[in-house]
């Protein structure tokens, strides 16, 4: 019982995380209906050079965050149109074909980056947050690690910024317009493979940053990929395809179902619980939470 | 008088389904024209054609003389065209000011954008009204005028209505006429496609009859009233 405090902040911190791991590829999934098999590959890639980046020149990984998100935009950008020529393509079912073709671009980052950068584990360490807040009410104590909370708090900037983005600006208007009615939004004049290349810049991009995080968090190797892959699909069935406002909630719910399975019982049967609660919400509700997914 | 559009001879395919058979036909500045014809006649494929939201197979089509075909569908619309589409096709989590504003997302149209909300907002007050209603929650009637005003927010020169009576009340239908034919008089060029033959006789300025992907008759509405064939075929005398 004295751990329940800890297992609370802790599932929170942890969510944070799985938000922006999730949000991109629910963005990218509700505009170009997407589903990104590579989303962990895209992680892992980010954390890579983040990694070198911070060996190289001894700057903080968080303030790397900026130069990561860029050259990942300009991968995502540069690569959206070969995607979108995969999912337009006139060979039957191209879902499918999307499907397929980012699982083997996942395959192929992963050999590439073993080759390249090895088996070995890394972290990405953050000399700007070392240390823990630590708190007592009574019997109950929890500890915030400084670097977690720097964690929570990029998610949540980032979360507040998409928010900004598509609410308050024309380029969000054009993305949730192409996301409601394509053809629509071109007749608005809408041009659906530049904002499809941005929205896949912008989640490349986002995936990138927290890679870093993650290696600051963390630990980062050339496999970290096809977990969080995993845990970006959870967050976004989740939530349910495409609908962005459920990601938090999803987010932060695989987040204390983590930390609960963690202290209380062992971490081996996280991905069990995880699933078998994915299992049941999907067969109440199989749009998601919300029943507003796809 | 000018021409507007000029669609030249045009035919489509949908996959070895031919559905235009060199379609031609002009609409002139400020004109209402209106293309009449059944169902499955190519109405609807003729707009989205001259849209560039399907290729077409052969032929031509021109904007104020600046050939269109093969332009892609938002390069189309930021010449001055637009359409409202059959079924209103709305953004419909959007709320009824967002619909609007996206309408004026064109760079040409941004610029006026305060100015045009207003105008629609005087069109239509009933939109003005509902502006924060999630568009998917309107009824029938105020998506047709929601589809109408988003069309207008784009400052277009020539708008295209695609059967804009379809699934609406005799007296909504009315109402819809009424308001094409204001459009017409702050000077826009209309292009009507619609299967109320009776109605749109009497509104529109000049007439094409298509069927089965042809242009099989033209003339102004009263010629058309008048024509026997007509009469028998759509009008049920």
């Amino acid at each position: 019982m004295e751990l329940l405090p800890q297992a609370i902040v802790d599932g929170l911190l942890i969510g944070g995380i799985y938000i922006t791991i999730a949000i991109g590829f629910s963005l990218a999934y509700g505009v170009m209906h997407i589903i990104d098999f590579a989303v962990g590959e895209w992680i892992m890639l980010g954390a890579f050079l983040g990694f070198y980046l911070h060996k190289g020149t001894g700057i903080d990984p968080f303030i790397l965050l900026p130069v990561v998100f860029l050259v990942f935009f300009g991968v995502g950008y540069i690569f959206q149109p070969l995607i979108h020529r995969v999912l337009s393509g006139k060979r039957g079912n191209p879902v499918l074909m999307g499907l397929v073709f980012t699982f083997g671009l996942a395959l192929m980052f992963r050999g590439i980056a073993l080759t390249a950068f090895g088996f070995y584990t890394h972290s990405i360490p953050a000399k700007f947050f070392q240390g823990s807040l630590f708190f007592q009410f009574g019997n109950f104590f929890v500890t915030i690690p400084m670097i977690r909370l720097a964690g929570l708090i990029y998610a949540l900037s980032i979360t507040a910024i998409l928010h900004y983005l598509l609410k308050n600006t024309d380029f969000g208007l054009a993305v949730r317009a192409l996301a409601q009615h394509k053809e629509s939004a071109g007749l608005m004049g809408v041009n659906a493979k530049k904002t499809g290349s941005y929205v896949y810049g912008i989640y490349v991009g986002i995936s990138a940053m927290t890679g870093v995080i993650i290696g600051s968090i963390f630990s980062i190797n050339a496999q970290m990929g096809a977990d969080y892959t995993v845990f970006a699909f959870f967050v976004v069935v989740l939530a349910g395809m495409g609908y962005l406002a459920g990601v938090p909630w999803a987010a932060f719910l695989l987040g204390l179902v983590q930390s609960f399975f963690l202290i209380y019982l062992s971490p081996s049967y996280t991905l069990l619980a995880v699933f078998g609660i994915l299992y049941v919400i999907l067969l109440i509700s199989p749009k998601g939470l919300f029943a507003k997914g796809v | 008088m000018e021409e507007v559009l000029k669609v030249k001879n045009v035919s489509v395919h949908y996959g070895d389904i031919q559905a235009l058979w060199g379609v031609s036909f002009d609409v002139l500045k400020g004109q209402l024209v209106a293309l009449l014809g059944a169902n499955g006649a190519g109405k609807t494929t003729t707009l989205r054609a001259i849209c560039g939201l399907l290729p077409i197979s052969s032929g031509e089509i021109f904007f104020k003389d600046r050939k269109i075909s093969g332009l892609p569908v938002h390069e189309v619309v930021e010449l001055g065209i637009t359409m409202v589409p059959e079924g209103r096709q709305l953004f419909p989590k959007m709320t009824v000011e967002e619909n609007l504003l996206v309408g004026s997302y064109l760079k040409r149209a941004k610029e006026k954008r305060s100015k045009s909300l207003k105008k629609v907002y005087e069109l239509f007050p009933r939109l003005a009204e509902r502006k924060n209603q999630i568009a998917e929650t309107l009824s029938g009637g105020e998506q047709q005028m929601l589809a109408i005003g988003r069309a207008l927010m784009q400052d277009p020169e020539l708008i295209m209505f695609d059967e804009p009576s379809l699934g609406l009340a005799p007296i909504l239908v009315k109402d819809v006429f009424k308001t094409i034919q204001e459009m017409k008089q702050i000077g826009l060029t209309i292009l009507l496609v619609e299967q109320n033959v009776h109605q749109t006789l009497k509104i529109a300025d000049y007439c094409y009859i298509i069927e089965n992907g042809r242009i099989v008759q033209q003339g102004n509405g009263k010629e058309l009233e008048q024509d026997p064939k007509i009469r028998e075929a759509y009008l049920g005398f």
